[in-house]
């Protein structure tokens, strides 16, 4: 449902509630009490319930997580022109949602994943607005990445399963699939935003979404 | 009488919480900055809970005491 809606929807229980407010005798009648049950509980509920849902669907998306300036050079750093560069390679060729980049390798795919992801936002929020912020190079992970969140999309696909790095040594890619070699910091793709270590020679590119 | 008018005050203070909580829910979700969120979540909701809450047990606490009014009627019988 498009926010304005939801928009629309909310003002409008808000709006029945004040004339609940304004004239509470409304409610003698019968129909006045279905009335009053469905302004003061049924609208209520449902309408919390869809701002939560509409909300929650917003904080995935890329622009919300880089809508505080501290992500800035996050953001910057989806269009590198280099594809060594993990996150800009995986943005800029779709093989994560452009719109939901951040969320996609950021979340956690386990039970409750998408609850601790936002847990995660919330720890990010007390930070930003409570504490000193760190510079945007300083900051690192609540806790190693887990190959889990690669294997979400690469496990089984080909250019994983048969790749030449991952086959050279039998042991390498049961390793990975048990989280025990890491897919990030093991050496093989530990370019990934690289906040601060970008030097001169660094491009952008300006095309896609 | 007097049930009717502490009805009435009840269901005003339900009326104006949930209304408060309505309205920082619409403001909330104009403004897209992820405080908006936090705000939503616990003013917005904590508003409507309570709102809500209040309302149930205005509904609760009436028929409890019409109950109560009953048995006294049948008392005096």
């Amino acid at each position: 449902m498009p926010t304005i809606a939801i928009v629309i929807l909310v003002l409008f229980s808000a709006a029945l509630a004040g004339v609940l407010v304004a004239r509470p005798a409304a409610t003698a009648s019968r129909t006045g009490k279905i009335l009053a049950f469905g302004v003061l509980f049924f609208l209520p509920v449902f309408a919390l319930a869809i701002g939560m849902e509409n909300e929650m669907e917003r904080s995935k998306s890329t622009a919300f997580c880089l809508s505080c300036h501290i992500m800035d050079s996050y953001g910057k750093s989806l269009h590198i022109d280099d594809p060594s560069y993990l996150a800009a390679a995986h943005f800029q060729n779709h093989r994560v949602p452009a719109d939901e980049a951040c969320y996609t390798c950021h979340t956690n795919y386990a039970m409750f994943g998408t609850f601790k992801a936002k847990m995660g936002g919330l720890r990010h929020l007390y930070v930003y607005y409570l504490k000193k912020m760190p510079l945007p190079e300083d900051i690192k992970l609540h806790e190693p990445f887990n190959n889990r969140e690669c294997l979400h999309c690469h496990l089984g696909a080909r250019s994983f399963e048969q790749g030449a790095t991952h086959n050279a040594d039998p042991a390498t890619l049961p390793a990975i699939k048990a989280n025990t070699l890491s897919c990030i910091s093991s050496g093989c793709h530990d370019v990934v935003h690289n906040v601060g270590h970008w030097g001169d020679k660094v491009k952008f590119w300006d095309g896609g979404s | 009488m007097e049930a009717g008018d502490s009805m009435s005050r009840r269901l005003r203070i339900s009326g104006i919480l949930v209304m408060a909580g309505l309205v920082v829910e619409a403001l909330c979700l104009m403004w897209s900055r992820p405080i908006a969120f936090v705000v939503l979540a616990c003013v917005g909701g904590t508003l409507i809970g309570l709102g809500v809450l209040f309302f149930l047990y205005s509904l609760v606490s009436v028929a409890h005491h019409h109950t109560e009014t009953s048995g006294l009627t049948h008392d005096k019988k």
